[in-house]
């Protein structure tokens, strides 16, 4: 028994109106009627209305499954109606009923409960229910019926042939989801999430199923089962650093940046369905090969943002923490052991010392890990460590005062040691296989140690120096270049919302302050005033956004106005990103308001000398910003700026 | 928690209106309430879980409940279940 050999096209109706349950049963039993399982019309009814006087056959969330067994059937037939706006139908949960399937069953045998029990199944799925309520037309209607039976209660018998196939031969016989995407971007806390949503919604669109697995920063959601992966079409990875792709091996895996996800969702399912995608090979665990295809940029920034991701959690903590430090302690009894003096204190510098210990071997070590896969890891590890200790062939043989090579030594380690690591994979396949076992357990951890031990204590002095440099060149920096700086780093930041522009200033802020914590600077220390400028910049675009929506409500529809709303959170926590939806829909004038808002708020954030020394958090770490006060003065300064930009560009609609 | 198992008797088995009738015996009470119908666990506290279970006449059910109030509510479900579910 299938739900789809008791229904048909002509039994189906869309979006009808009726205006009370009389006018919803009417219509449903004339549906019925048109089967020709009846065989009087007006005892069926009856039957239908004798049997609602009990109780309403209303269920819950919007479903009724009025029914009768009756004498007045010939055999067991289904009428299926959506209303476009629910009528009172008495359910148990108060809510109007739209959605609704009338059985008709003759009076012999379970075929009754049968029926009922085979709709709940698929009705208690709320993915299938707005399936049903989305379709477009009575044979997408039965199409989605028939794939949901078909996951839940498998293929149908030789036998009995589902109707389905003669009215729609395009669908073939479909697995759940045909389409399957994983989503990650380098912060993991928007774009992953709007390129998976972007995705799910262009698949409904085309009336494909797609599932979208969210690899964002709490760890991944909605996994695709291995079931899954056998059964889809194809995978579109939209993705701006690794994810797991050995899993995908022989499938058709369309590699994009995570971008490409959101804005040309639809393209990207309709390529996969052309079936113009190659298939992906995973040689074992090195997933190498489809980045060839990728230009050099992408691959580096792709690295870079893998080390930098797992960077974050240790300075977001450790920074965080050493911030309270600072704030819960006392500086008149010890300047000099500032942050160290009462126990609380030190307590917090403590542990967060420990967490800021990790940042240089993590960044080293996930950049080679991106490059090279597993033997990258403990090589990267080993050469950003190197880099935060400044080791160099004479600090171990003369004893000499070791430099840290800092942030960019520990990039240099993690993309040589990754490089190397790739490099030295290719050169030992020419070893005989017999030696294959010991390639991971032996030769790349022991060449690989050696070789990036033996580099970082040459180039260390080097990069010490260039370190060195820098930081006193910043540190250097007169009063108007510290506001010119503050003014680029804080309109890059919303130049992009998101991409290479914003990633390249937000790089060099958490670079500066891994450098300065590293190097124990003061809490005012140039660094601190970057990443400063840096996060305020990122905090004005949805902030402007948010304020516009509010003063502005003429420039903007209703659901840019509600999503207006929800920007002032977003501003709030420093997610750029929910400016994105605006920004695209009018990029010209958005962005260069939002850019403009961005660069006051970040140069005043200098000309204030406000300092921040945890990379991320917005409001939230505010207590911890020296001079707060001046720093909310920058952010609403230019978030106002912003504001009154859009509105001063941006025309009214109707005037459109 | 307190089980009970029985078997359903009306001649229907649970189609929805004795599947409206549980649920409405079963809201009242505090405790939750699973049913253990050929091997599958079901909340009892749903209606479509019920209906979907396919319940027929002589199906047999375990029933558990588990809360503040578990004793009443068994003892309640169990003589609704005997009672023909309403039939």
């Amino acid at each position: 028994m299938r739900i789809v050999d008791l229904l048909s096209p002509d039994r189906i109706a869309l979006g009808a109106q009726a205006a009370d349950k009389a006018s919803a049963i009417e219509l449903l039993v004339s549906l019925q009627e048109k089967g020709g399982a009846l065989t009087d019309r007006e005892a069926y009814k009856e039957a239908i209305l004798a049997r609602e006087a009990q109780t309403s056959t209303a269920i819950e969330a919007g479903i009724a499954v009025p029914h009768a067994k009756s004498p007045s059937v010939a055999r067991p037939s289904l009428a299926a109606m959506t209303l476009k706006e629910g009528v009172d139908y008495q359910a148990m949960d108060g809510q109007p009923s739209d959605l609704f399937f009338m059985i008709a069953a003759p009076m012999d045998g379970d075929v009754h409960l049968e029926i009922l029990s085979h709709l709940m199944v698929l009705l208690m799925d709320p993915e299938f229910t707005s399936q049903l309520r989305a379709a477009a037309d009575p044979q997408t209607f039965l199409a989605v019926i028939d794939r949901f039976e078909r996951a839940k209660f498998g293929e149908p018998e030789e036998d009995t042939p589902p109707l389905i196939h003669a009215s729609t031969p395009e669908e073939p016989s479909a697995p759940k989801y045909r389409v399957l995407a994983v989503t990650a971007c380098p912060t993991g806390i928007a774009h992953t999430y709007m390129a998976a949503e972007a995705l799910e919604k262009a698949g409904q669109k085309l009336g494909i199923p797609v599932k979208a697995e969210t690899n964002g920063s709490g760890g991944a959601k909605n996994i695709l089962t291995s079931e899954e992966i056998a059964q889809a079409d194809g995978i579109i990875v939209a993705a701006d650093k690794n994810v797991e792709t050995a899993r995908f091996s022989g499938k058709k895996v369309l590699f994009v940046p995570v971008s490409d996800g959101i804005h040309k969702a639809e393209q990207l399912i309709q390529t996969i369905e052309s079936g113009n995608v190659p298939v992906y090979e995973a040689e074992g665990p090195v997933s190498a090969e489809p980045e060839q295809e990728e230009s050099l940029g992408r691959q580096v920034y792709k690295h870079l943002m893998n080390g930098v991701s797992h960077m974050l959690p240790f300075v977001i903590g450790g920074g965080i923490l050493i911030a309270l430090a600072f704030l819960l302690d006392d500086a008149s009894i010890n300047p000099a052991n500032f942050g160290m003096n009462t126990p609380l204190a030190a307590f917090f510098k403590t542990i967060g010392g420990v967490a800021f210990g990790f940042m240089l071997p993590i960044l080293g070590g996930y950049i080679a890990y991106s490059i090279a896969d597993r033997p990258g890891l403990a090589v990267g590890f080993v050469g950003g460590s190197l880099a935060a200790a400044g080791t160099s062939f004479a600090t171990i043989s003369s004893g000499a005062t070791p430099v840290p090579a800092g942030f960019l030594g520990a990039l240099l380690a993690g993309f040589v040691g990754g490089y190397f690591m790739l490099w030295l994979r290719r050169a030992c396949d020419k070893l005989p296989n017999s030696l294959e076992g010991i390639k991971p357990i032996l030769l790349y951890p022991l060449i690989g140690v050696l070789f990036i031990g033996a580099f970082m204590c040459l180039v260390n002095p080097i990069m010490g120096m260039l370190n060195t440099g820098l930081t006193s060149f910043l540190n250097s920096l007169g009063g108007t270049s510290r506001v010119l700086l503050g003014a680029v780093l804080g309109a890059m930041m919303s130049i992009d919302m998101g991409g290479p522009f914003n990633k390249a200033a937000y790089v060099t802020g958490t670079g500066a302050i891994a450098t300065a914590a590293a190097a124990g600077a003061a809490a005012n220390d140039i660094a601190y005033q970057m990443m400063a400028s840096v996060m305020i910049g990122g905090m004005v675009p949805p902030l402007a956004i948010a304020l516009a929506t509010t003063f502005f409500k003429r420039k903007f529809t209703d659901d840019q106005r509600k999503a207006g709303f929800v920007n002032y959170i977003m501003g709030l926590c420093f997610i750029t990103e929910g400016a994105i939806p605006f920004a695209a829909a009018d990029p010209l004038r958005i962005i260069p308001a939002c850019a403009i808002g961005s660069g006051i708020a970040g140069a005043l954030s200098m000309v204030f000398q406000c300092a921040l020394p945890a990379p991320h958090g917005g409001l939230f770490v505010f207590p911890v910003v020296t001079n707060a006060l001046g720093y909310i003065a920058a952010l609403a300064i230019g978030s106002v700026v912003g504001m009154v930009l859009i509105g001063l560009l941006k025309k009214d609609l109707s005037s459109r | 928690m307190v089980s009970a198992v029985t078997k359903v008797c009306n001649p229907m088995g649970m189609h929805m209106r004795p599947a409206q009738l549980f649920i409405k015996t079963v809201t009242p009470f505090k405790s939750n309430i699973t049913l253990v119908v050929n091997g599958k666990e079901i909340n009892g506290k749903s209606i479509m879980n019920l209906m979907a279970a396919c319940i027929k006449q002589g199906t047999e059910l375990e029933i558990k409940c588990d809360g503040p109030d578990e004793d009443a509510m068994l003892k309640a479900v169990v003589e609704l279940i005997d009672s023909g579910l309403g039939e």
